[in-house]
């Protein structure tokens, strides 16, 4: 049985195969070759793409650049949302790799955010870490946490240092004994067949009887449809980091082991393959 | 101004119950007076928002918001302080009337969402400002329209106080005022509210008193 510390390096050391390709409408003055990089799935498409950047604007001219966006199968894809979850929810169950087409001009600002540097990448970053303490802790961890503190979780996702990283993050996975876990379990679940963009609600890690939760009762709470029906095939897919937890696996284990950098449990519900 | 929020605003914390409770109050009252504010609800649960959308006119060449690529043209010298001299015009009622004369203003649309964050328990404040040719305002041009009263306050760490953010329930970008700058931003807001009986969003606009009359109980 896996040491549930080498969850925590499969996790953070996750990659995706992706293929950047120009879109063929960008004014170019010569042919752009496609671009190949391995992506790391607990980070945020900003961060890891500057080379993608470079590469593309060796083919245009500065006149023609404005700010950068990518896109999947038509899909603007939300760079505040880690890596990972946006290729598990939008690629899934596709031929490898994962097939970006990078823009450079009618940024969709409707849609998305906009994204000048890498500052805004790492305020959006610990926004996410301080609503997730705030579920987990009433912010009482990450508010006694120094600057200094904030900062080495930042430059550790940055700069991929998993030790630097969780040598602050191990603080904001503690609870009292007593109660058995965190007060609420920080998590967002995306479905296909939902027009919001992500269902995110108050859920204890441990019932009222004092039993804990699993992923299966928090999708019986959260979203009921995507559970098979007795004598039903599977139609849905729950997706974690690109694999299929049991459902009934403790929820409160979900959020200390399988959460991404910013501490949030983001799960993808697809439907099934068909074959 | 709902005694249940302007209380939950001082000792910081609602429960999601009373929110709604004080929206539907809110409401009540809005329709009475024709203020345009609505619920939203979310399809498929008992969640939901409040919602209002107006326009305003802008002085000509002032506030209208550039693309990113033309930095220095004569609209990024947008002149607060004169808008700022001008009287309010405590009779006007330009909900979704541009009442300037023809040529010497353009017209931007915003759009004010307040929801409930059950993780900090509080209500935030979502907000997007567009041309009505479609053009989104971005964050400069908001905070160039931010009255200064409020943008003192907030301008010891503005990307903390309003930043861009995805809406949970559209999915698309909005401004957003973090909830722990709620307290610091609303209270001269709180304080015009129990003086004057109005609640007044738009602070985030162009300085015009709005009739927003949601009487104190």
């Amino acid at each position: 049985m896996a040491d549930d510390k080498d969850v925590l390096r499969d996790v953070w050391f996750g990659r995706i195969p992706t293929c950047f390709t120009l879109n063929p409408d960008e004014v170019t003055e010569r042919e752009a070759e496609p671009y190949y990089l391995l992506l790391p799935r607990v980070s945020y498409l900003p961060l890891v793409t500057d080379k993608v950047k470079k590469h593309f604007l060796k083919v245009m001219r500065t006149e023609d650049v404005e700010e950068m966006w990518f896109e999947h199968e038509g899909t603007p894809l939300k760079w505040h949302y880690p890596i990972g979850v946006l290729f598990d929810f939008h690629a899934s169950n596709t031929v490898l790799p994962w097939s970006i087409t990078v823009h450079f001009k009618n940024f969709p600002d409707v849609d998305l955010l906009h994204c000048p540097t890498n500052s805004m990448v790492e305020a959006h970053f610990m926004s996410s870490i301080k609503e997730a303490d705030a579920l987990k802790h009433k912010s009482q961890v990450v508010n006694d946490m120094q600057k200094k503190d904030h900062k080495q979780l930042w430059m550790g996702l940055q700069n991929d240092k998993f030790d630097q990283f969780w040598a602050m993050n191990r603080k904001l996975m503690e609870y009292p004994t007593e109660e058995g876990g965190f007060r609420y379990i920080p998590f967002r679940i995306y479905q296909t067949t939902n027009d919001r963009p992500f269902i995110q609600r108050l859920f204890r890690p441990v019932s009222t009887e004092g039993n804990p939760h699993t992923l299966f009762d928090l999708l019986k709470e959260m979203c009921p449809d995507a559970l098979t029906k007795d004598g039903e095939e599977n139609r849905f897919q729950v997706v974690i980091h690109g694999i299929e937890p049991l459902l009934e696996t403790p929820l409160q284990w979900l959020s200390e082991h399988l959460s991404h950098p910013d501490n949030f449990l983001h799960i993808c519900i697809i439907p099934a393959p068909t074959d | 101004m709902c005694s249940c929020w302007l209380a939950g605003m001082s000792c910081g914390v609602v429960d999601e119950e009373e929110f709604c409770r004080c929206c539907q109050l809110l409401l009540q009252h809005s329709d009475g007076v024709g203020d345009g504010w609505s619920w939203e609800a979310v399809r498929g649960s008992d969640e939901g928002y409040l919602k209002k959308t107006l326009l305003r006119s802008v002085p000509a060449g002032r506030g209208v918001p550039q693309k990113h690529k033309e930095p220095g043209s004569d609209s990024e010298q947008f002149d607060y302080c004169h808008l700022q001299t001008e009287e309010p015009d405590i009779e006007e009622e330009d909900d979704g009337v541009c009442g300037a004369p023809a040529g010497s203003s353009s017209v931007l649309q915003y759009e004010y969402h307040i929801l409930y964050s059950c993780s900090y328990r509080t209500p935030v404040l979502y907000f997007r400002a567009s041309t009505l040719e479609g053009r989104s305002l971005t964050l400069e041009d908001v905070w160039r329209s931010v009255h200064p009263n409020y943008r003192l306050g907030l301008q010891s760490r503005p990307l903390d106080a309003i930043t861009q953010q995805e809406h949970p329930f559209l999915g698309q970008a909005f401004f957003y005022l973090h909830p722990c700058r709620t307290e610091e931003f609303m209270k001269p807001l709180l304080q015009m509210a129990r003086d004057q009986n109005r609640f007044n969003p738009a602070h985030l606009g162009p300085v015009s008193e709005r009739r927003l009359s949601v009487n104190s109980e």
